[in-house]
């Protein structure tokens, strides 16, 4: 069959538990099903299709399984992963703090091109608010990390968060196949046609 | 889940090389366009829906109808649930409503979608 998609990006949530990561990625839509024996086991990840410029983009969304908790989130978990969404709470200055150990955690083990994200969550909630979005642009530009801040109960900067990472990774996949072709490496070759589709269930590495 | 629905005749389902004719959809929440599968084989399966955890062992239908999909990324929203033994659960991308079918980790290339748990449109 022919591939029904033009790009695959792996993309991860990381940060503190109970930043809402499982929600903010996992529950795009306020009238969740919740059935005990779905809660029970949990999802491993989704797959969301989205349009941008025209392309069809494959989105492999993670969650961390809580495995923050016990700060296990190594190597293997990172693989093949091409954006990661940092998420605190703002109502959790202890979350927006470990924000900084959870960049620690990703330039030790991923991959060093990935691209990057810092989500200020629970924005509905200003009343308990502990963080200002002033800190939270601050942190971000001193990392050159691009910030929103978002509410996933109340769907606000949601899909434009997924979007503007989706586009950060493609201006980048798009840059270095230019900067391969122009400098000899043959002409414009198609993303997806690298990709080994046999391999590919736990990853989904380009290049 | 409510009692088993008897399946739809595939006959209105598929075309003549057994592939889907229409969109399929979550049940519950169809409108938000959430898992249009790509042209799929039809194959009938005889295996017991795997309904494991907290249900005492009875809950569930058998479920003989299923979509195959031969590539998870041709799905265009769908959650994947962690593993029961081998199996991993699938369901809505966005309602979380399911199980609405199955991937067995022996076969990375099967992916099974119950015609009964599925709206088609």
């Amino acid at each position: 069959m022919a591939k029904t998609y033009d790009y695959l990006f792996k993309l991860l949530l990381i940060g503190d538990s109970g930043v809402g990561k499982t929600c903010l990625l996992f529950r795009f839509s306020e009238d969740a099903f919740n059935t005990t024996f779905i809660s029970t086991i949990g999802i491993d990840f989704k797959i969301r299709t989205i349009e941008l410029d025209g392309k069809k983009i494959k989105l492999q969304i993670w969650d961390t399984a809580g495995q923050e908790r016990f700060r296990t989130i190594t190597t293997a978990y990172y693989r093949g992963a091409m954006g990661i969404m940092l998420v605190y709470d703002i109502t959790n200055e202890k979350s927006f703090d470990n924000i900084k150990n959870w960049i620690r955690n990703i330039e030790e083990h991923a991959s060093s091109d990935v691209e990057r994200m810092i989500l200020g969550n629970k924005c509905d909630m200003n009343e308990k608010r502990q963080v200002s979005k002033e800190k939270g642009e601050k942190l971000a530009i001193d990392y050159g990390i691009k910030f929103l801040e978002t509410s996933a109960k109340s769907s606000i900067n949601v899909e434009e968060a997924f979007f503007t990472l989706a586009r950060d990774i493609m201006t980048k996949l798009n840059r270095k196949m230019n900067d391969n072709s122009s400098s000899g490496a043959g002409g414009p070759v198609k993303i997806t046609e690298n990709r080994s589709k046999k391999s590919s269930f736990f990853r989904c590495t380009l290049l | 889940p409510g009692p088993a629905q008897e399946p739809r005749s595939p006959c209105c389902l598929v075309c003549a090389q057994g592939r889907n004719l229409k969109a399929v959809l979550c049940q519950r929440c169809s409108s938000r366009g959430v898992m249009c599968v790509l042209p799929q084989l039809l194959l009938p399966a005889m295996r017991k829906k795997a309904v494991a955890a907290g249900s005492g062992g009875s809950g569930g239908d058998v479920v003989r109808e299923h979509w195959l999909v031969r590539d998870m990324f041709s799905f265009e929203n769908v959650g994947f649930t962690r593993d029961v033994g081998n199996v991993k659960f699938l369901v809505c991308a966005d309602c979380e409503a399911g199980p609405i079918g199955w991937h067995c980790l022996d076969d990375k290339e099967s992916f099974y979608v119950a015609l009964e748990r599925v709206a088609h449109e």
